[in-house]
């Protein structure tokens, strides 16, 4: 690398001043995901808080057998990639068309009046959210206003296990689009102008443009993203959904984190929800491998 | 951590966000929590001025932190809190020990608090748990003070005589291994769950109900009057809903909880959720029965036909009482308390309503209700707390002195206003009732007849009859008043108490005692998944979503899923006992 990030200038030895800035990070990463590792080993035991990680009792995979016997088990695990699946997949596409057309106003306060307003819902939390949404589609609700107005049928959006998929995920997209919308703005700005010239000269159309230079030039930023995301595809918004759901839409609204947090925390089987918990990681990782491994493979690019 | 929360406050989501977020993290707080030990047993007394005195005060200000059942309508004065209101107040003025709440919840959100303090370690000083297996969670974790010693020094006679008012089973009920380990609510034992009637609707529509007025009617009067309420929308709503129902559907609560289907379910003579004996002797849950079907058939005709609100399942219990108050809907299910602290809301957004109480018949005009299981609320103190004969105190002070002194206005003037005007008595430090086995009905006799003057009010036993004897003239001098307490009181007392001392008088109950209210030890691992199973599948049925005979898939998997091990249990345990 020929460009210097940081000036040397004698006093600092180089480099150090930046490696200092990440103590707070490692101590953050150390202390929140590396030490609760230990608890892994609750999920092995018939653990009782009072005795301790060390002092219950070991019984080896019972809890894990106890979880597969589950007829559950197989519905939450799909619900949730289902869920995160659809979120990651419609907000992108929905993040990438914007930051297209976006681009596309060339008035300056035209473009960051929308900005503004679609970046706003992901600074609201979805405890706030929440009620906006069931207030929307509740069976005397706004939407079902309009349904009715053209003479279509009510829908119980929140208590059918048809619908309550789709808002989830609509839900979800709207909220964030706007926000991870910004990497795709970033990396459009970043393709030469010079481009766009040469391809008007011969002829292209806006479509043609869109098409041959703004997506290529932001694939490297998108395969990043989808890449990323895939991390965290088992956690599908635990906050969403225990704000949104009840017990008509368990079946297909209970995601890990809710059935953990559920049957672990509310049922007080700490063991048993460790072991959903560690079977939720598992998948984890062997996800984010593989996504890793066909991007290596596919687009000749990879995060690791 | 430390920090007051309140329901769906952003800061308490966030908290149970982190915490669930992994589950690996939590089990290594709980750890963590666990190890931070407070100051001895052998310490406690030596703050106390007067050991064994049942009412003195410390010398220094003390703290008490504690975990708080609240109520969608408590009635506080403006500027009360449930943390600092007459009562508490009253507290310090008397220990000088001051309470903070480490958490306020009610209903669902409730148990979620607890499961996290239980979870975390992070207990408050004191707190309600609503369950014998949490109570022998937290026994079996060593969590909460032993207080057998404490409740034999401070206890009044008078708390002592209540519960032993019950043969003991009240005390025996929070006692483990022979050690009195929480202080345990009474549950009295003769309310049904009625159905109130919203009476000025039905009197405008001319509707008949109750024909031959023995307070008792049947499912299809029911049926027909709530077709009557949606088609002619006398709450003028212009969005008129059926019958609102909880999603859990059941409880083993007749006398604690409202909303849900248990009075329905009675006229099928279906028990659900309780542990009966089948004709054959062998032990059943109710849930499985032949006649829960029966009435979920019944439940799923009625959703059919919007006889049931339908966004059942949906609602979260305040949604159903914001229902009644609007005036969308008119029939409750609920115990005859229910005025007092929910259908008040109604009275407080129209001047004019007025409930009427029934019982629910089934074909022989019988009305069917389950045997109370002993007392399922306990006050527990957590493990080295410094003071944990303040809890025995609290109880003193309010289930004993405030109940029971003649002169209340003047020595207690701050609290003597609040019974007054009907502040909720989930205000007071623990929200549970603490009363002698008749309590009931001996409160209702002397009520009526204090409002008949048969008595003077001196000869009244509590303040609280004393309070409500006003109130119930008040409204009997003037239906019309504005004066909400007085409404309450009226109906759930005189409509209420009324209906069961009639229908206790009259014979029409029929008993059914429960063969088993504990748990067992696989219920530890199945009990969570098969609860789930049960209110999943209940709704299901009930929703249409799937047909009746569901009902027999529910029954062979809750069968598979546990069931079997825990009757199995149930019945060695059963066949142990002498």
């Amino acid at each position: 690398m020929k460009q210097r990030l940081y000036k040397t200038n004698g006093r600092i030895r180089s480099g150090t001043m930046y490696h200092m800035m990440m103590i707070p990070g490692i101590l953050f990463l150390l202390v929140f995901s590396y030490v609760p590792m230990v608890g892994v080993i609750t999920a092995f035991q018939d653990y009782i808080p009072a005795k301790g990680m060390f002092g219950s009792e070991f019984v080896g995979l019972k809890h894990f057998v106890y979880m597969f016997k589950l007829p559950d088990i197989a519905q939450v695990v799909s619900n949730t990639l289902v869920i995160a699946l659809g979120k990651i997949l419609i907000g992108t596409i929905m993040a990438i068309i914007f930051s297209v057309l976006l681009n596309e106003i060339r008035m300056k306060t035209i473009k960051k009046s929308v900005q503004t307003i679609v970046y706003l819902p992901h600074f609201l939390s979805w405890v706030v959210l929440a009620s906006v949404v069931v207030n929307m589609f509740s069976l005397d609700g706004i939407v079902n206003q309009i349904l009715t107005f053209f003479g279509l049928q009510h829908i119980n959006f929140l208590g059918s296990n048809t619908w309550f998929q789709p808002l989830i995920i609509g839900t979800d997209v709207w909220k964030e689009f706007g926000y991870s919308s910004i990497v795709y703005l970033a990396a459009i700005t970043s393709i030469d102008p010079g481009l766009y010239e040469a391809a008007g000269m011969d002829g292209a159309s806006w479509w043609r443009k869109v098409w041959h230079i703004t997506l290529p030039g932001m694939l490297p930023i998108i395969l990043l993203m989808g890449v990323m995301s895939l991390t965290n595809i088992l956690s599908a918004g635990f906050d969403q959904i225990y704000n949104l759901y009840n017990p008509v839409v368990y079946e297909s609204g209970d995601i890990l984190d809710t059935y953990v947090y559920r049957i672990g925390l509310v049922g007080r089987q700490y063991s048993f929800g460790t072991a959903v918990g560690l079977f939720k990681s598992v998948i984890g990782i062997v996800l984010l491998l593989s996504a890793n491994q066909l991007a290596k493979k596919y687009t000749d690019r990879k995060i690791f | 951590m430390r920090t007051k929360r309140s329901i769906r406050s952003n800061l308490f989501t966030k908290r149970l966000a982190v915490l669930s977020m992994s589950a690996l993290m939590v089990a290594a707080l709980a750890a963590c929590g666990a190890k931070t030990e407070a100051p001895t047993a052998e310490e406690a007394g030596k703050y106390e001025v007067t050991p064994g005195d049942p009412f003195s005060a410390y010398k220094d200000e003390i703290n008490v932190t504690m975990g708080r059942v609240t109520t969608a309508n408590p009635k506080l004065p403006a500027g009360d809190t449930y943390e600092n209101n007459a009562y508490t107040r009253l507290v310090k003025d008397t220990f000088n020990a001051k309470i903070t709440d480490q958490f306020e919840a009610n209903g669902e959100d409730y148990s979620r608090q607890v499961s996290l303090a239980i979870a975390s370690g992070e207990l408050p000083d004191m707190m309600r748990v609503d369950s014998k297996d949490e109570l022998k969670e937290l026994v079996d974790n060593d969590l909460i003070e032993d207080l057998t010693t404490i409740y034999d020094q401070y206890a009044t006679d008078e708390i002592k005589k209540i519960y032993d008012s019950y043969d003991g089973r009240a005390l025996d009920n929070a006692t483990i291994d022979g050690r009195l380990m929480g202080l345990p609510a009474t549950s009295l034992d003769s309310a049904p769950t009625m159905v109130w009637v919203r009476q000025d609707w039905v009197d405008l529509l001319g509707i008949k109900l109750d024909a031959d007025g023995d307070g008792a009617i049947t499912l299809e009067e029911v049926e027909k009057t709530t077709q009557e309420f949606l088609k002619r929308d006398p709450g003028q709503s212009g969005n008129p809903v059926g019958i609102p129902f909880v999603n859990t559907l059941n409880t083993t609560d007749y006398n604690g909880s409202a909303y849900t289907m248990l009075g329905a379910a009675s006229t099928q003579q279906a028990f659900p959720q309780y542990w009966m004996r089948g004709d054959d002797g062998k032990i059943l849950y109710g849930s499985t029965t032949e006649e829960t079907k029966k009435l979920l058939g019944i439940m799923a005709d009625w959703f059919k036909e919007g006889i049931i609100d339908p966004q059942f399942g949906t609602r979260t219990f305040d949604d159903i009482t914001a229902l009644y108050a609007n005036g969308q809907s008119g029939i409750a299910f609920g115990p005859w308390h229910i005025p007092d602290w929910g259908l008040i809301s109604v009275k407080q957004m129209d001047k004019n309503a007025k409930f009427s109480a029934y019982a629910l018949q089934d074909a022989d005009g019988k009305v069917n209700i389950a045997h109370a299981n002993p007392s399922n609320q306990f006050i527990v103190v957590r493990k080295g707390y410094e003071h944990p004969e303040l809890a025995v105190k609290i109880l003193n002070l309010f289930y004993d002195k405030l109940a029971n002194d003649k002169d209340v206005a003047t020595t207690m003037p701050e609290a003597a206003k609040y019974q007054e005007t009907g502040v909720d008595g989930s205000t007071r430090p623990f929200n549970i009732e603490v009363n002698s086995a008749t309590s009931l009905l001996d409160d209702y006799s002397d009520v009526v007849r204090g409002i008949k003057g048969e008595i003077s009010l001196d000869e009244v036993r509590t303040t609280e009859s004393k309070n409500n004897i006003g109130s119930i003239k008040t409204y009997l001098s003037d239906m019309d008043t504005d004066n909400t307490t007085a409404w309450s009181k009226y109906h759930s007392r005189i409509n209420g108490v009324g209906l069961i001392d009639k229908l206790t008088k009259e014979d029409k109950f029929v008993w059914m005692t429960p063969a088993f209210s504990g748990t067992t030890p696989s219920m530890k691992q199945t009990w969570a998944n098969l609860t789930k199973l049960e209110q999943e599948s209940f709704i299901k049925i009930v929703t249409c979503s799937e047909p009746l005979d569901y009902f027999d898939t529910f029954v062979s998997n809750w069968k598979k899923q546990g069931g079997e091990q825990i009757i199995q249990e149930i019945e060695a345990e059963i066949g142990a006992k002498p």
